[in-house]
């Protein structure tokens, strides 16, 4: 009877020494699993960063790009304007250019 | 106590064991998912930040470039303006020969520049010249166009020397015509006789003379908007 006690009681501490045994090995993996999220999450980020480059540097490029296309349309119009106007006043302004250097003035 | 209830509670205390093993590791992942998490996000908008400033540094790059260039078109518009009304004065000069300018003949605009130099002469040498300190021998070179017109005739240069030497304080200015011409579209060059000073008054030396100050007139006439 005490032989069959023992017994029991060992297999029941083998039982409850398996238990624990798996339960370490859960938690093990459970760690890992973790570790493999927390990877894949990283991994993610770092290819969303890839793109917000690519979008953020687009945006201002293209921002860019407009304000540059106003500033070279402004100044094209004011060349055209400059040259309207330098053309009315041509020849007075050769006239001034002979009267210096005809020694007139 | 029997031993059905020592192997029950070996059991409970080891089920138990388990929960407490398990649920610590569920804990320790749910935490290192949330820093992980809480790392990416400050990171990523480290990122955002980082590469909106780099945006920002690009646009004005262009935008500095942009007006750079508008700058330099208009510049470019300017000096292709001043170029071509220089041209076209230089063109006129021969129109100028044949008709004069504003009611001065070219023989009278050429009396003037050979005037002029021959002043600017006798004032920068301290009317020094060839054989004593009170006289000025002074030789006047043309192109051979307008020295083949007889633009410039003896008569005329001793009625200038005349009216330089009244006006100098009694230095004896002469003034001849040098057969040595110069290559040029018009204008003088006026020289001592020792050759040590000469003013150069061809339209081409006075043109570059007064460049900088002709270019201010050439932009503020032809280009003002008044």
């Amino acid at each position: 009877m005490a032989v069959e006690a023992l017994k029991a009681i060992r297999e029941g501490e083998e039982e409850g020494r398996k238990l624990i045994e798996e339960a370490k090995g859960s938690a093990a993996e459970i760690l890992k699993d973790a570790d493999n999220a927390v990877k894949q999450l990283k991994e993610k980020a770092h290819a969303e960063e890839k793109d917000l480059e690519v979008q953020i540097s687009d945006k201002y490029a293209q921002e860019g790009k407009k304000e540059e296309e106003a500033i070279m349309r402004d100044a094209t119009a004011e060349v055209e304007k400059q040259k309207a106007t330098a053309e009315s006043k041509f020849s007075s302004t050769v006239n001034l250019v002979l009267e210096r250097i005809l020694g007139l003035r | 106590m029997g031993a059905t209830e020592i192997v029950e509670k070996i059991k409970e205390e080891a089920a138990s064991e388990e929960a407490r093993i398990i649920s610590e590791a569920k804990e320790k992942a749910k935490l290192k998912l949330e820093e992980a998490k809480a790392q990416i996000e400050v990171q990523k908008k480290n990122f955002i930040a980082a590469e909106e400033r780099k945006g920002v540094e690009e646009r004005e790059r262009m935008v500095r470039a942009a007006r750079l260039n508008a700058r330099k078109l208009k510049w470019q518009s300017e000096e292709g303006l001043i170029a071509k009304v220089l041209e076209e004065s230089m063109k006129r000069i021969t129109e100028v020969k044949k008709e004069g300018f504003k009611g001065n003949s070219y023989s009278n605009i050429l009396a003037g520049l050979i005037k002029d130099a021959a002043m600017s002469i006798i004032a920068g040498s301290g009317s020094t010249s060839t054989s004593t300190s009170r006289n000025s021998e002074l030789n006047v070179m043309l192109s051979d166009e307008d020295a083949d017109a007889s633009f410039v005739t003896p008569d005329m240069l001793n009625k200038i020397a005349d009216e330089i030497s009244t006006g100098a304080g009694g230095v004896d200015v002469r003034l001849s015509l040098s057969d040595d011409r110069i290559k040029s579209a018009g204008g003088v060059i006026v020289r001592g006789k020792d050759e040590k000073i000469e003013v150069n008054n061809t339209f081409e030396q006075r043109m570059a003379r007064f460049s900088t100050s002709l270019r201010e007139e050439i932009v503020k006439n032809m280009l003002s908007r008044r």
